[in-house]
């Protein structure tokens, strides 16, 4: 390189893609979990992602939880509400066709946001933390304290998913139960136990998503509603049902909305994901990893 | 007896369900689009709660011709095609005296063609795009009255006072705004106006309304290393905007239309943004007499601090009810006509009347954050 070139630049978008693209992931891969293990498109995953925002908010400035706190209780409270989520709501439609799921997954958005706007109002909310306002400094890249946390966080479900799925017997279930559902049920396995804890990891994923990110974009009733389109177009791009591939393109379409957003117009930013939908859908229609039930 | 008696109150309580409707005909209606959910709902409340008070205050003492002023919100979600249907509605209703904003400048000039065709009044409370005043009294539509200054006027009294104070810097200001028309007019408001000085901005980006995410423009942007920033954001996207601008580190000094009154107090009281020189209709500090009244009723109403929207909307409904008094009639003509004999004062001081574009030139208010406090340094005549 010659010494007139900035490196700053193109490094800083890059290291800002892969960040948001982390971020991306541990939203969109609660939805591909539950895809996976249900095959239910979960249209109120936006909403839940925004309940724990909320929680992380009211928990930081009315009880004066700490961040790791709030992370924790937060998440905690989400995998309860998940369970609860399955055995109240999505248990009774399970297997009993598509179109009754994205009803009911909608209804019940549509129901938690304007619940929340009801009781809320659509005021913004910023949850501050003693992390607010800090960066890592590395040479000519800065990137802001809680996105580094929100990033470790991410990386550490990723390993915590990957462990249960591969290293445990309840993690051998979810993925016989994603694979054929009928088989599993035959072997002996718990179909409802195993679908219940899919929706409490999937909806906990949600949860901590929100907590991470309540410090870092403003907490509002249609927060969700951004995040969790771009979630959609990232499982379906990925292959749905296929978490390593839903990683994959979380990131790279953090990185493509980073270099659109850093080198031309930041309007392109939101349409680039359902481009790329569109486009594999029309040649690649099984996602860029293969449709199907890969955990 | 008894069936007599029964079927006597059954009259009775059918005569009350047909007369009740009749005294509702009997208020003086005024309909209003705006945001009630999605991104913006939060200034929609705030648009809705000033016209509230004007009205109340109004029929305190004594409504216009006899009458109690009533006004109908529907929501917009500031969305040109639910607007145009909502506003459609209300008009096909035939009910209505005049129609009260839209809130975003994209749904009023949508709804300006309907309204027209309708010959009802509409009155500009928030919406502040200055192709609004562009297409109205000899721009073409002579039923549209707009209260609040246009992006052109704001931006002409912020760059003048940059350029005079500020002549360095404001030879390198980049521009950061929704890509709507309210984000659009001021970029243009600012070229215009640098344009006449022989200036131009250094750059101009665009973001959709719900943007979560800037650290990829802000990337760009510092790398372009300007003097000033011009920021036109508003409702949760400006919350993210400031908070990532800080978090990011951006150290540009900011201008344009920065809601001071928006900005987290952590973020204020921190000091990272002294410096910023903004220009607003209205800020909660003017110190004028009337501000003062209108911000101890609305905090007592309301139990909230007023922002710009709900003071712009209490303006104009206020404009609106006086007009209403002068004309003598509700009918709409007649109001129009006298919207535009209109000779008001403001609550920041300038007397409040419709040019040829029937747009009024309230005062502009120049703020400055020094010390991490809000100061006004200048209330100039838009």
């Amino acid at each position: 390189m010659g010494p007139g070139v900035d490196l700053g630049l193109p490094l800083q978008l890059l290291i800002n893609g892969l960040v948001l693209g982390v971020l991306y992931a541990l939203i969109a891969m609660g939805l591909a979990l539950i895809f996976g293990v249900l095959e239910i498109v979960n249209f109120a995953h936006g909403e839940l992602y925004m309940l724990g925002a909320v929680a992380a908010y009211f928990l930081t400035t009315s009880l004066s939880v700490g961040y790791w706190g709030t992370i924790a209780l937060t998440t905690a409270g989400a995998v309860g509400l998940g369970a609860l989520f399955y055995e109240g709501l999505l248990a009774f439609i399970a297997g009993r066709g598509f179109e009754r799921s994205i009803l009911l997954t909608l209804g019940v958005s549509m129901v938690l946001q304007n619940g929340a706007l009801y009781v809320l109002t659509a005021t913004p909310r910023m949850e501050t933390t003693p992390y607010s306002y800090r960066s890592v400094i590395l040479g000519d890249v800065s990137i802001p304290l809680l996105r580094v946390f929100a990033l470790g966080l991410a990386l550490l479900a990723f390993a915590a998913l990957y462990v249960l799925l591969h290293h445990t017997r309840m993690g051998q279930a979810i993925r016989g139960v994603a694979q054929n559902r009928a088989a599993a049920l035959m072997v002996g396995i718990d179909t409802h136990a195993v679908s219940r804890l899919a929706v409490a990891i999937g909806v906990g994923l949600s949860g901590l998503a929100g907590a991470a990110l309540a410090p870092v974009y403003s907490v509002h009733p249609t927060m969700g509603v951004a995040f969790v389109f771009k979630a959609f177009a990232i499982v379906i791009i990925g292959g749905l049902g296929n978490l390593p591939g839903c990683a994959v393109a979380a990131i790279l379409l953090g990185l493509l909305e980073s270099v659109v957003g850093g080198f031309f117009s930041p309007t392109l930013v939101d349409s680039l994901g359902f481009l790329a939908m569109i486009m594999l859908l029309l040649f690649k229609p099984e996602g860029l990893f293969g449709r199907g039930v890969r955990l | 007896m008894l069936v007599s008696s029964m079927r006597a109150t059954a009259m009775g309580l059918a005569m009350t369900m047909v007369v009740s409707p009749a005294t509702g005909q009997d208020a003086i209606r005024v309909g209003s689009s705006i945001p009630l959910t999605g991104n913006l709902a939060f200034f929609g409340q705030h648009s809705r709660w000033g016209a509230e008070l004007a009205i109340e205050e109004a029929n305190a003492a004594g409504g216009a011709l006899g009458r109690k002023i009533e006004s109908d919100f529907q929501d917009n979600r500031c969305n040109p095609a639910e607007a145009v249907k909502s506003v459609s509605q209300m008009l096909s209703d035939n009910r209505y005296v005049a129609i009260h904003d839209g809130l975003c400048s994209s749904v009023i000039l949508a709804i300006m063609p309907l309204i027209e065709r309708a010959a009802i009044p509409l009155v500009v409370a928030n919406g502040s795009a200055t192709a609004i005043a562009e297409k109205s009294g000899v721009g073409g539509n002579k039923w549209t009255f707009k209260v609040n200054p246009s992006d052109a006027s704001l931006a002409a009294a912020l760059v003048g006072y940059l350029v005079a104070k500020m002549p360095e810097k404001s030879k390198s200001i980049a521009y950061l705004g929704e890509s709507t028309d309210f984000g659009r007019s001021g970029s243009q408001g600012f070229e215009i106006a640098l344009a006449k000085r022989g200036l131009k901005l250094a750059s101009a980006d665009y973001y959709q309304q719900g943007t979560a995410d800037f650290t990829a423009v802000f990337t760009k942007i510092r790398a372009e290393r300007p003097a000033l920033l011009a920021l036109y954001a508003v409702g949760a996207d400006f919350q993210n905007v400031i908070r990532q601008y800080v978090s990011f580190g951006m150290n540009i000094p900011l201008t344009g239309r920065v809601l001071t009154d928006q900005i987290p107090p952590e973020i204020l009281q921190s000091g990272v943004l002294d410096g910023t020189t903004s220009v607003q209709p209205y800020v909660p500090e003017v110190d004028t007499a009337q501000n003062k009244a209108f911000s101890a009723a609305f905090q007592k109403k309301f139990n909230s601090l007023p922002n710009l929207l709900s003071r712009e909307s209490y303006e104009t409904m206020r404009v609106l009810i006086d007009a209403i008094k002068r004309a003598g009639s509700a009918e709409p003509a007649a109001i129009r006509d006298a919207l535009e004999k209109t000779s008001l004062e403001s609550m920041l001081g300038a007397t409040l009347e419709f040019d040829a574009n029937n747009l009024a030139h309230d005062n502009a208010v120049i703020i400055q954050i020094r010390g991490s406090k809000i100061e006004v340094i200048g209330l100039n005549k838009t």
